[in-house]
C-alpha cells in the first residue's frame, strides 16, 4: 500500500501496479493457483486473495485520479499564453458619418410618425423653383448658384422637390421627411458642391407654427440632448410663410457663448415655415382646408455640430482616418 | 448692409445697447451680421484728448523739410508746440487736433514726443486718422467758426457703431437706413415719422428746358424722373458726410457722388448723377441696348451690351446700364457745373438678368433687382436737392421731369383674425395685431371682425393675408408661441421594406468589416476614358453639366468605380494600404425623356491585405474569392440567389470578372480591376472590385422568410466526387446535380476540387456534400441511394460527369 500512495507519477504508479497485480504479481499466481489447493482452503485463500486485491484496486485507482489531476494542472501550467498580445485582426467596419447621421435624424422622426420620401437628384427647374413659388424671375432664385444640365433640367439645389412630387401623390394627411443629397455651385471652407439634406413635410388638418415649433423642439432635444432649447427667428424663403430659421442652444457653452456659437449661445441648425398657400396651389391641395409645415437641414452641418467636426471638407475626401473615427 | 447708429438715430431714438438691439432684429427677422464700434472709443477719459485747435504759427522744422513746428491755441493759457507732417498746415487754419492721452481709431496712441529734436505734444489729425475715410492727402481743415479747445467730438461723430445686417431678399425697404429705422421703431415700440419734408431754394428756370425724357421701353421702366441743378462745384465732401459714407462701407468720391449715395443709402433708392454739359443733345432716352453696343463701364471695363439690356443714353451714346453702373464718359468730373440728377425705377428681373450676364453687380443693382417701390423716387430726388445745394452749392430748376406709365397706389388685404390664430396656433389681440400693422406703415380698420389693412407702395412684398400673418408673428415674437405637436391618430411611420433593404445591404457590408464611403456624384469624365471604356459604350455618355466648376467634376457619374478607385488612391498616398470600402449612391444615365434614369449602386472596392500580416498569422490578401464572397454575403443577407458568368469588361482582367445574373438579368459586376485601369489610377495591381443594381437586389429580395421545418425529420447526407472537364464551371455542376436529384435534395455544398495524376488529363474532380431532406418523414438509406444512382446516370448525360473511381 506504501508503494501505491507513495507512487509520484503516473510512472510509479503504474510499476506499483504490474508489482503488486500484474500477471506475475504473487497476488495474481495465489489467485490464479486456487484451484489447485485443497477444497476447505480455497474458500478462505479466495476470499482473502479477492479483499486485498480490491483494496489494492481501489488504492491504485484513488492515485491515479491525484496524480491525473496533477498532471493536468502541469499541463495546462506549461499552455500558459501572453494574454496581452493583441486579438486577431478582425476587420471592423464603419458607416460614414453622414450616413449615421442621416439615420439617426430618420429614427428621430420616424419615431414621430413620419415615413421617408426620396426623390432624384436631377430634377426639372419646375419641381425645383417654380412650384415652390419660385417664379422664373424671382430674386431667391440667386441664391441658389444652380448646377444646370439645360434650361429645364438641373442639380436639384435642396431636397423640396420631393415636397411637391410627394403632394402631387398623395392627399393629407402628409408626415415625411426627405434625405438625399443636393447641389450647389459653391466650393469654399463652408460650401461643398454636393452636400446633404433632410427635408421634413407635414400637411394636414389644423397644423400650426406652434406643431413646427414643438416637432423642432422634440427634434433638437433627442438629436442634441434633453437639456438643449430652440428658438425660432423668422426669415425668408419663397416655398414658406411665415418662414423661420431655427437655432439651438450651444451644446458647446450651455448658451454662454463661446466660438462655436460666435459668442451668441446659439447655433443655427435649420430653416422651416408654414407651407406658402402659392405651393398648395401648384398641387391642388386646398389651403383653407389644410395647413402644413415644412423644414430643411444640412445634414454635415448636424453632424459636425454633434460631433464637433471642424472642416466641412473632411465629408468629401474620404480619409479612412476620418470615417473610422465614427 | 451697414448701418451706423448715429445715422439711424436721426429717425428713431435707440436707447438698448448695441448687442441687445441686434438680438432684438435677428428675432424680428433682420439678422444681424455683427456690431462693429467704429472712429474713436466713447470711453469720456479718451475722447476728452481730442479738441479743436487754432494753429497760431506754423514754421518749417530746422532739420526736417517735410515738416512743420506748429504753435496751436488748443484752448489753454499757452498754445502747445505740435510737429505735423502734413503738407497743407498753414497758419490761421482751424483743425482737429489729439492731446497725450488720446487713442486713434487705429489704436495708434498719442504721447509727448520728440520729432527731429522737436517735442511734440499732440498731433493734428487728418479724416483718415478719424476713420473718416481711407486715406487722406493732409490734414483736415475745419471751419473757422468752431472754437479752440472745444471738444471735438461735439462737431464731429467721432465714435459710432455699425450695424451689419444681412437683408433677405424679399425686403429691399431695409436696405436703407430709414426702413431699418422703421423696423427698429416697431420692435421696440416708438414711433416714426413717416413724413419727411426737405426744404431747399429753386429758379424760376423750368428742368423741361434743360432735358427732354423719353422711355422707348417702359416695361422695364415704370417710372423716369429727373431733376437739373445749376451751379454746382465739385469738391470732397464734408468730414461728417465723408465719416457716413465710409462708415456704411463705400468710399468717399466727391461731394456729388457722395450726395447721392448717401440718399440711397438713407431711403433705398438709387440715384444717378450726370454731368448736364456731357448729355448729347439735351436728350435722356431710356431704352434698350441695340446688340453688340459697346460702353466703358465707371470701373475701366468695356462691356458689350445685347438687345434685353436696359440703357440710358443720350441722344447718341448710351452713358448708363440702367440700375447697373455709368459709363466713364458721363461721370461728374472736377469741371462739372450742371448736373442731371436721375431717380429711376427698373423692372427688378430685368436689372438681376442684366447684372448677372455681365457679372457686375453693385449697390444699386442689389436694390433695384428686388423690385423697388416707384413713389420712393420723389422723396429721393428731395432729399439729394436739398442736400445738394447744402453742400456743393447751385440751384434747382423747378419741376421734375417724370415719365411714370402707371402711378402705385396702396392697396386693401382683409386679414382675418381666425386665420391668424389657424396659422399660428395662438389668437392674437385685435388691438396688437392693428398696432403691429400700424407700426409697419400699413392703415388698419376693422370692419365685420375683418382687419382691413392698406398696404403702403414700399411694402410690396405685402400681396396676401399670409403675408400679413408673417408680420404679425414676427414682430408679436415666435418666443411667444406654444410648443406643441400634431396628433396623427392613424399615422403609421417607419422605412418602407425597401429602404429597410437598402439599410440592411449596407450594415451587411459594414458589419463584415467595409467601411462606406461617399463621393461627389460629378466626375471627371477622363476618368471614364481611364476605365477603357469604348468612346461608344453607354457608361461614357454621362448627364453633362453645363455650367461645371471645373472640368473635373463636369459629368454626373455613370459608375461608382472610378470615384472608388480615386479614393482608394488618396487613401494610398497617405500610405493607408488598406483600402476596402464600399458605397450606396446614385448613377446617372441619359435615357429618360427630359430627366435622367437615375440607379441606385452598390459599389465596393477592395484593395491591400484583407487581414494585415500580424504576429499570429500572416497576411490574408484579397482575391476574386474574396469579393466573391462580400457578394455572396449581401445577397444572402436580402435572401436572394444569383448566378454567375465569366464577364469581359473593359476594366476587369478578363479572366478574373464575371457578371452577376438575377432571373435573367444582368445585375451587376465583380472582379479584379484591370491593371491598366489600377495604372492609370496610380494604383498597385490587385485591387478587386464589384458594382451591383441596388435596386434590382431589392426588387430580387425575398419578401417575408417563411418557415422551413430543418428539425422535425433528419436530414441524410451524402458525399460526390464528380469527375469533369476541367473547363466545366462549377457553378454548371452544381445547377445539374440539382436539376437531376429534384425535391428532396435541399442544400449542395462545394467542397474540394482536385486536379492532378489521379484524374485523367483534361479533368477534374469536384467533392460535393449532398444534404437530402424532406418534409414528411424519416428519409431511408434506399430511398437516398435511389435518388442517388438516378442521379449519376443523368448527369453523365448532361455534363458527361462520372463518380471518381
Amino acid at each position: 500500500m506504501q508503494a501505491v500512495e507513495g507512487a509520484t507519477d503516473l510512472a510509479a504508479l503504474e510499476e506499483a501496479r504490474v508489482r503488486f497485480l500484474g500477471r506475475k504479481a504473487h497476488l495474481t499466481v495465489l489467485l490464479r493457483s486456487i484451484p489447485e489447493l485443497p477444497a476447505q482452503e480455497r474458500p478462505a485463500v479466495g476470499r482473502f486473495g479477492n479483499v486485498v486485491k480490491k483494496e489494492l484496486e481501489g488504492a491504485i485507482a484513488a492515485r491515479r485520479d491525484v496524480l491525473e489531476r496533477e498532471e493536468l494542472v502541469h499541463a495546462l501550467e506549461r499552455d500558459r499564453i501572453d494574454v496581452t498580445l493583441p486579438g486577431r485582426a478582425l476587420p471592423l467596419g464603419h458607416l460614414h458619418l453622414i450616413t449615421s447621421t442621416q439615420r439617426e435624424i430618420e429614427d428621430i422622426f420616424m419615431g414621430m410618425g413620419y415615413e421617408v420620401a426620396e426623390g432624384p437628384e436631377v430634377e426639372t427647374d419646375y419641381y425645383n423653383f417654380e412650384a415652390l413659388n419660385h417664379p422664373p424671375d424671382h430674386p431667391a432664385r440667386s441664391l441658389h448658384d444652380t448646377f444646370f444640365v439645360n434650361d429645364l433640367v438641373l442639380l436639384r439645389t435642396h431636397t423640396s422637390p420631393v415636397q411637391v412630387r410627394t403632394m402631387e401623390k398623395q392627399q393629407p394627411p402628409v408626415y415625411v421627411i426627405v434625405p438625399g443629397k443636393a447641389y450647389r455651385r459653391d466650393n469654399d471652407a463652408t460650401h461643398t458642391p454636393m452636400f446633404h439634406q433632410v427635408e421634413g413635410l407635414v400637411v394636414d388638418h389644423g397644423i400650426t407654427l406652434a406643431d413646427l415649433k414643438g416637432t423642432l423642439e422634440t427634434f433638437a432635444k433627442a438629436m442634441f440632448g434633453e437639456e438643449r432649447s430652440v428658438r425660432l427667428r423668422p426669415h425668408f424663403f419663397p416655398f414658406t410663410e411665415p418662414s423661420v430659421e431655427v437655432d439651438v442652444s450651444c451644446m458647446i457653452c450651455e448658451g454662454a457663448g463661446c466660438r462655436l456659437c460666435k459668442r451668441s449661445g446659439w447655433l443655427e441648425i435649420l430653416g422651416a415655415g408654414m407651407v406658402d398657400p402659392n405651393v398648395f396651389d401648384f398641387v391642388d391641395y386646398d389651403p383653407e382646408e389644410y395647413t402644413g409645415f415644412a423644414f430643411g437641414m444640412g445634414i454635415e452641418r448636424i453632424a459636425m455640430l454633434k460631433h464637433g467636426v471642424t472642416d466641412l471638407r473632411l465629408f468629401y475626401e474620404n480619409d479612412l482616418r476620418f470615417i473610422t473615427q465614427f | 448692409m451697414k448701418a451706423p447708429l448715429s445715422w439711424l438715430r436721426e429717425y428713431v431714438p435707440i436707447d438698448l445697447p448695441a448687442h441687445e438691439l441686434a438680438t432684438h432684429l435677428a428675432l424680428t427677422g433682420t439678422e444681424v451680421e455683427r456690431v462693429a464700434v467704429v472712429g474713436v472709443s466713447d470711453d469720456p477719459s479718451i475722447l476728452q484728448f481730442f479738441v479743436v485747435g487754432k494753429v497760431v504759427a506754423c514754421d518749417r522744422h530746422p532739420d526736417a523739410d517735410k515738416l512743420s513746428v506748429c504753435s496751436v491755441d488748443v484752448g489753454e493759457a499757452e498754445p502747445r508746440t505740435i510737429v505735423c507732417g502734413a503738407p497743407n498746415v498753414a497758419a490761421g487754419q482751424t483743425v482737429a487736433v489729439s492731446l497725450p492721452g488720446a487713442v486713434l481709431p487705429s489704436g495708434m496712441k498719442i504721447g509727448k514726443a520728440k520729432l527731429r529734436g522737436v517735442a511734440s505734444a499732440g498731433m493734428i489729425l487728418s479724416e483718415a486718422e478719424l476713420g473718416f475715410e481711407a486715406k487722406s492727402a493732409g490734414i483736415m481743415v475745419l471751419p473757422d467758426d468752431w472754437s479752440a479747445g472745444a471738444p471735438l467730438a461735439q462737431y464731429l461723430p467721432l465714435t459710432d457703431s455699425v450695424l451689419e445686417v444681412e437683408v433677405t431678399p424679399n425686403r429691399p425697404d431695409c436696405l436703407s437706413v430709414r426702413g431699418l429705422a422703421r423696423e427698429i421703431a416697431a420692435i421696440t415700440d416708438r414711433s416714426f415719422p413717416e413724413e419727411e419734408s426737405f426744404s431747399y431754394a429753386t429758379s424760376a428756370r423750368r428742368a423741361e428746358e434743360d432735358v427732354a425724357v423719353e422711355v422707348w421701353a417702359p416695361d422695364l421702366c415704370p417710372r423716369y424722373a429727373a431733376r437739373v441743378i445749376r451751379g454746382v462745384t465739385i469738391a470732397q465732401s464734408p468730414a461728417w458726410l465723408k465719416a457716413r459714407i465710409t462708415r456704411a462701407g463705400m468710399r468717399p468720391v466727391n461731394n456729388v457722388v457722395d450726395v447721392t449715395n448717401y440718399v440711397m443709402w438713407a431711403l433705398g433708392q438709387p440715384l444717378h448723377a450726370f454731368d448736364l454739359a456731357r448729355v448729347r443733345g439735351a436728350r435722356i432716352i431710356v431704352r434698350r441696348a441695340k446688340p453688340g453696343e459697346p460702353i466703358v463701364t465707371l470701373d475701366g471695363v468695356s462691356r458689350t451690351l445685347t438687345s434685353d439690356m436696359l440703357v440710358i443714353a443720350d441722344a447718341e451714346q448710351p452713358s448708363v446700364i440702367a440700375g447697373i453702373m455709368g459709363s466713364l464718359d458721363s461721370e461728374v468730373t472736377e469741371d462739372t457745373t450742371d448736373l442731371l440728377l436721375e431717380a429711376a425705377n427698373f423692372h427688378g428681373p430685368s436689372i438681376m438678368k442684366t447684372s448677372s450676364a455681365l457679372g457686375l453687380r453693385s449697390e444699386s443693382s442689389t436694390r433695384f433687382e428686388k423690385g423697388l417701390d416707384r413713389n420712393l423716387v420723389l422723396p429721393a430726388l428731395e432729399m439729394a436737392s436739398m442736400m445738394l445745394t447744402d453742400i456743393c452749392g447751385g440751384t434747382v430748376s423747378s419741376g421734375t421731369v417724370d415719365v411714370l406709365a402707371e402711378p402705385a397706389y396702396p392697396w386693401d388685404l382683409p386679414l382675418r383674425p381666425a386665420r391668424v390664430e389657424a396659422i399660428l396656433g395662438k389668437a392674437i389681440d385685435q388691438a396688437e395685431m392693428r398696432a403691429i400693422l400700424t407700426s409697419l406703415g400699413c392703415a388698419v380698420v376693422e370692419s365685420d371682425g375683418l382687419l382691413l389693412v392698406t398696404v403702403p407702395t414700399f411694402r410690396r412684398d405685402l400681396e396676401r393675408e399670409i403675408d400679413l400673418i408673417e408680420e404679425v408673428a414676427r414682430i408679436h415674437g415666435l418666443g411667444n408661441l406654444p410648443s406643441t405637436q400634431p396628433m396623427r391618430p392613424e399615422g403609421r411611420g417607419g422605412l418602407t421594406p425597401d429602404q429597410r433593404l437598402r439599410r440592411l445591404m449596407t450594415d451587411t457590408l459594414q458589419g463584415a468589416g467595409l467601411n462606406e464611403v461617399v463621393s461627389y456624384s460629378f466626375i471627371d469624365p477622363e476618368w471614364l476614358v481611364r476605365l477603357r471604356l469604348p468612346e461608344d459604350a453607354a457608361a461614357r455618355q454621362p448627364v453633362i453639366l453645363a455650367n461645371p466648376l471645373s472640368a473635373d467634376q463636369s459629368v454626373m457619374r455613370t459608375t461608382l468605380l472610378p470615384g472608388l478607385l480615386a479614393t482608394a488612391a488618396r487613401n494610398l498616398a497617405v500610405r493607408e494600404e488598406r483600402v476596402h470600402i464600399f458605397e450606396l449612391g446614385a448613377t446617372f444615365h441619359p435615357e429618360g425623356e427630359l430627366l435622367p434614369r437615375e440607379r441606385r449602386a452598390l459599389g465596393l472596392l477592395l484593395l491591400g491585405p484583407w487581414e494585415p500580416d500580424t504576429w499570429v498569422s500572416a497576411a490574408i490578401p484579397t482575391d476574386f474569392y474574396l469579393i466573391k464572397g462580400f457578394l455572396e454575403r449581401v445577397l444572402a443577407a436580402l435572401g436572394v440567389e444569383g448566378e454567375y458568368q465569366p464577364a469581359a469588361e473593359p476594366f476587369l482582367h478578363p479572366g478574373k470578372s464575371a457578371l452577376l445574373r438575377l432571373a435573367g438579368e444582368d445585375v451587376g459586376w465583380l472582379g479584379e480591376v484591370h491593371p491598366l485601369v489600377l495604372q492609370a489610377f496610380d494604383l498597385p495591381a490587385g485591387a478587386h472590385a464589384a458594382e451591383l443594381d441596388a435596386d434590382a437586389l431589392v426588387r430580387g429580395a425575398r419578401g417575408v422568410s417563411l418557415f422551413e421545418d430543418l428539425i422535425t425529420y433528419p436530414a441524410v447526407e451524402q458525399d460526390l466526387a464528380l469527375v469533369v472537364d476541367r473547363d466545366l464551371l462549377a457553378q454548371r455542376v452544381v445547377q445539374a446535380v440539382r436539376a437531376a436529384a429534384g425535391p428532396l435534395l435541399r442544400r449542395v455544398r462545394l467542397f474540394d476540387i482536385y486536379e492532378g495524376p489521379q484524374v485523367p488529363a483534361g479533368k477534374k474532380s469536384l467533392a460535393l456534400r449532398l444534404t437530402f431532406r424532406s418534409e414528411e418523414r424519416t428519409l431511408s438509406d434506399e430511398e437516398v441511394n435511389q435518388v442517388r444512382a438516378t442521379l449519376l446516370l443523368d448527369i453523365e448525360e448532361t455534363i458527361g460527369a462520372r463518380l471518381r473511381g
